[in-house]
């Protein structure tokens, strides 16, 4: 087969160019410019890529293209997963550039674009090759980045990570090199062929393929890996890795689940994904009642609040996806609003992810208090936040395409996380004559900038939810 | 006969053959075991050794900087067999891959990655 390459093809790819060309330029702006200079041009100079790549990317909402012979196609999808991808790695990046240490700041915000470049190819990835090639470059950098803090649980972090992360990579690949067994094309589009739903090689790779998906999701059984590396890296590499990676990855399964399978497969080879997803919601709220450690805890939290975004695919409704993808959007803008506060308390040592730091923060710093609270109720899904409106859309449509169990998993999930998250609004409530005095930072503005917007984003979201019209169909 | 029946019956003696050497000499030879005797036998290597141990950590970044022009050079190869058929597009991969290269390259030299310490 030969593709013809033309310039739209490109264009189609221009947002990842974009950031990808930015880290370049970081990393020759922090060679040649002056020692002093060097935290600002690299935070201005990310900032600016980042919000060039995003205005580019609009321009491909409801204007379905397919790049490179299908291997990459640009949509309302990609599109809406690529900005929710560059809002993650605006906000890391601002929280990097708050926290970070000044030798290292170049080379950490150019793994991170590099990062958000993979995530952003799987966005739009139409191909096994090209999820392939996403999922590496997002993962690859990252380990870098997990090592980055100086302590030794990064290092444990970063090799945690890519040992399991590999094993993880080595199982989808097994069951990618089985697709395209069965169907003899490394098209996602190629794998609906009806005649494949009695082939055993769709069955077994379909079936390794989710569990590599389950590994990155950090689903139930698959999730041992992400307390421990979310608690080794450092906080800005936590808040883009706990949702950049879960936008890239859950933008591939869902296509997977709503385009790239025939017809009768879907039902009985996704049942073991929604009640992973089912278990999730359970075990990542109750692991999170045992935490000491905020990253910890939201790393736990996001086992559960990916089994939310799961449970709204179940079923593979159009409003589903919608409101999949709102969820997403939300739980984007309330995890990165509770790292920034994080960031906001917090000196090198990172003692703003110890929960003990919490305790009569509200008598410190009350904005900030008020801040997390918001976040925190936020993720606990309570009005008036967006969390809130996300997990009641979701349940709607869980229900109603007949996976009430999924509904009551998340609701019992939800009555367990409640308690988790008002233990923290009830210490930094709490009154503490021996409350912490913590070191300012000298960039803490750019942190509190991240923690308003993302605060007024939670609230706004909830009341002016995206209309989402244009974002299916995912392959063509 | 089936095509596959010779690779089968090729199966069958290698299997035959390989249980046959792996049990004959424990039924014939005489056990007389001892602590060096029973030691994997790896080309005068130690087999096994504490995990604690010390190594230097410039072997790695040398090893690793290795591999990278190591990958350069092995994508260069390929381009240049090709480099009629692939034309204009085959030269701007490339340049653009080199020029990727080379401030990585600049990167580490100016941080000070090629300093022996």
């Amino acid at each position: 087969m030969t593709v013809n390459v033309t310039s739209a093809d490109w264009y189609a790819l221009a947002p990842i160019s974009i950031v990808a060309i930015t880290a370049l330029v970081v990393l020759l702006a922090d060679l040649f410019a002056p020692k002093h200079v060097n935290r600002y041009l690299a935070i201005v100079l990310a900032v600016l890529g980042i919000v060039v790549a995003a205005t580019d990317c609009k321009a491909a909402y409801a204007h379905d293209f397919a790049a490179f012979g299908g291997a990459f196609i640009v949509g309302g999808f990609s599109v809406v997963f690529q900005e929710i991808i560059l809002i993650a790695a605006l906000g890391s990046v601002v929280l990097y550039g708050a926290i970070g240490k000044d030798d290292r700041i170049a080379g950490a915000i150019a793994l991170m674009l590099w990062s958000a470049c993979g995530a952003m190819l799987m966005a739009g990835a139409g191909s096994l090759m090209t999820i392939f090639l996403g999922i590496e470059l997002l993962s690859l950098a990252l380990y870098c980045l997990c090592g980055l803090a100086d302590r030794p649980t990064a290092r444990e972090a970063a090799f945690k990570y890519l040992i399991l992360s590999s094993v993880a990579s080595g199982f989808m690949l097994y069951g990618m090199a089985m697709l395209f067994g069965a169907s003899g094309s490394v098209a996602l589009a190629d794998l609906t062929n009806p005649v494949l739903a009695s082939n055993p090689l769709l069955w077994i790779g379909g079936g390794l393929f989710l569990v590599g998906i389950s590994f990155k999701l950090s689903l139930v059984p698959f999730h041992a890996w992400s307390p421990d590396v979310y608690e080794g890296a450092p906080l800005p590499v936590t808040a883009f890795m706990s949702v950049a990676t879960k936008a890239g990855t859950l933008a591939v399964f869902a296509r997977f689940v709503y385009a790239a399978m025939p017809s009768g497969v879907a039902d009985r080879l996704l049942l073991p994904i929604w009640i992973v997803a089912g278990i999730s919601m359970i075990a990542g709220n109750v692991g999170m009642l045992a935490q000491h450690d905020l990253k910890r805890l939201l790393a736990y939290s996001g086992i559960a609040q990916i089994g939310y975004m799961l449970a709204a695919l179940a079923g593979g409704t159009a409003l589903g996806m919608r409101y999949a993808i709102f969820y997403l959007a939300a739980y984007t803008f309330m995890n990165l609003g509770a790292f920034a506060i994080a960031a906001l308390i917090s000196d090198d040592a990172e003692q703003g992810s110890r929960l003990a730091n919490y305790r009569g923060l509200a008598q410190k710093s009350p904005a900030a208090a008020a801040l997390m609270t918001v976040f925190l109720l936020a993720l606990a899904g309570l009005p008036p936040t967006a969390g809130f409106l996300g997990k009641i859309l979701i349940l709607s449509t869980t229900a109603s395409a007949g996976y009430v169990w999924l509904g009551i998993a998340l609701i019992v999930g939800t009555a367990i996380s409640l308690y988790a998250y008002a233990k923290i609004i009830r210490a930094m409530y709490q009154r503490d004559e021996h409350a912490h005095t913590h070191a300012a930072h000298p960039f803490v503005p750019l942190a509190w900038a991240s923690a308003i917007v993302c605060c007024v984003a939670v609230v706004v979201l909830t009341f002016v939810p995206p209309a989402l019209r244009d974002v299916l169909p995912l392959v063509r | 006969m089936n095509p596959y029946g010779p690779v089968a019956i090729y199966l069958c003696v290698a299997l035959a053959a390989a249980l046959l050497f792996t049990f004959l000499p424990g039924l014939l030879g005489r056990a007389k075991p001892n602590p060096q005797k029973q030691e994997a036998y790896e080309c005068g290597v130690e087999p096994t050794s504490a995990v604690h141990g010390r190594f230097p950590v410039r072997f790695y970044l040398i090893a690793m900087l290795f591999v990278i022009f190591d990958v350069e050079a092995a994508s260069f190869y390929p381009w240049a067999v090709q480099m009629h058929a692939l034309r204009v597009f085959g030269l701007v991969e490339m340049i653009v891959f080199v020029i990727v290269l080379a401030i990585g390259y600049a990167y580490v030299w100016k941080k000070g990655g090629f300093q022996w310490r």
